[in-house]
């Protein structure tokens, strides 16, 4: 018979390469000592799934004050990075719910949330010019990694996100190509809202995959402790920008669900509607989590002291 | 009738590691089976190397050359004197709870 449960030193996997370095044969054997050759129960198993994932967040400087204030910063600076993600989802929704909400408002009451929507789309574009930003200060590394470990080292690492891309384009083009093949004038058919709810789970499961691969990228890269700091101060800029967005999203919301309330239902005006439809919900959760998640990446960049290890906080130059 | 939880438990890894450590150096499955045994408390081995990897980076403890492909762990000087506060600490808790509760200290086990 097959052994059909992971051997000990699968469940390591979870754990970061330095730890699995210093503790991995340890650990197999107390693992071997403990449970022999009986297969590792679930519990066991979660233990140190949970216990990896931790010791990955530690090492990557995303928690805990066990590393070095550069690696603390750009594990600060990625955790923005994902809830950048997190804004691009929920914020492209946004903007394809809310797109047609001037029709729905009465004129004398436009000029607040067109403000707040004015405010999320300038917001989004400086969000956007941050990332170029960190991308370019992030080149010269780049490429000395490039030349360094070579173009097929820098395939193998992303080609899980070109694919995904490649796989995430397709799913686009097929359905603006199959909705213009429709039409605007026809209801639009079943099928097609099951395969455009498909092709978007597909783009955000390609947006997830990119993102895993940056990470993995960039803390592979050697950046300067001067390029580090620049990270950290772009870091805070976009959580500054992630609150904006944040703010004039539920200012709009407000503002609407008290003028044009109709908007989230009917559209007949003064029809009674919910001011709370579950999309603007979801949305509004998806926001906010993703700017909890920069803010306590903002805080622990801004809260650096020089006593975590000679450098200084990036926002205190 | 199965063992209380909660009040009657002192289930912090570190605390037990560096309690079981105190008697001298182990490796992980004698620290397991130690604890195991004085506090009735079964350490999974995540939470068991993830204390293990804490202490030794707060310098409470330390690793000794490994024994048979186990590596032993031995508490410092450092590690001793944090054990001895949290037991002063843990103590003056049980006086006040003793006292607070009119029960003489023999009475309690």
């Amino acid at each position: 018979m097959t052994e059909s449960h992971p051997r000990p030193h699968h469940n390591l996997k979870w754990y970061p390469r330095t730890w699995r370095d210093r503790y991995g044969a340890d650990c197999e054997q107390f693992l071997e000592d403990q449970y022999g050759d009986r297969p590792l129960p679930l519990s066991a198993r979660l233990s140190m799934v949970r216990s990896g994932t931790v010791e990955r967040l530690r090492s990557g400087g995303i928690i805990g004050s066990s590393v070095d204030p550069d690696t603390r910063v750009r594990g600060a600076s990625l955790l923005v990075l994902c809830a950048w993600g997190v804004f691009i989802v929920a914020g492209s929704v946004f903007a394809k719910y809310t797109e047609h909400w001037p029709l729905a408002t009465p004129s004398v009451d436009h000029w607040l949330p067109a403000t707040a929507m004015a405010a999320v789309q300038a917001a989004a574009a400086v969000g956007v010019v941050i990332v170029i930003l960190a991308g370019l200060a992030c080149l010269p590394a780049f490429v000395q990694f490039t030349r360094s470990e070579g173009w097929r080292a820098l395939w193998r690492l992303t080609r899980p996100m070109i694919l995904s891309g490649i796989a995430a384009g397709a799913a686009s083009t097929g359905i603006v190509a199959w909705n213009n093949h429709v039409g605007p004038s026809t209801t639009t058919p079943l099928g097609l809202r099951i395969a455009g709810v498909l092709a978007g789970l597909v783009v955000i499961a390609a947006l997830a995959v990119s993102l895993a691969t940056l990470i993995s990228l960039v803390y592979r890269l050697r950046i300067s402790s001067r390029i580090t700091r620049v990270l950290g101060v772009l870091a805070v800029a976009m959580t500054l920008a992630l609150a904006v967005i944040f703010a004039g999203a539920l200012t709009w919301w407000i503002s609407t669900a008290l003028h044009a309330p109709w908007f989230f239902g009917s559209l007949v005006p003064q029809s009674p509607t919910s001011p709370a439809p579950l999309p603007m919900i979801v949305l509004g959760l998806m926001m906010l989590s993703g700017l909890v998640l920069a803010g306590i990446a903002a805080v622990r960049i801004a809260t650096l002291r020089s006593h975590d290890g000679g450098t200084a906080s990036p926002m205190a130059s | 009738m199965g063992k209380p939880k909660g009040l009657r438990r002192v289930n912090d890894p570190p605390l037990l590691i560096l309690t079981s450590l105190a008697e001298g150096p182990k490796h992980g499955y004698a620290l397991a089976q130690d604890i195991g045994e004085f506090a009735g408390v079964q350490l999974s081995p995540g939470a068991l190397y993830g204390a293990i990897a804490r202490l030794e980076e707060r310098g409470l403890i330390e690793a000794l050359p490994e024994v048979e492909r186990r590596r032993p762990y031995r508490v410092t000087a450092a590690g001793s004197a944090e054990l001895a506060e949290a037991m002063r600490e843990m103590r003056r808790v049980v006086d006040v709870g003793t006292h607070r509760l009119g029960l003489l200290q023999g009475r309690l086990a």
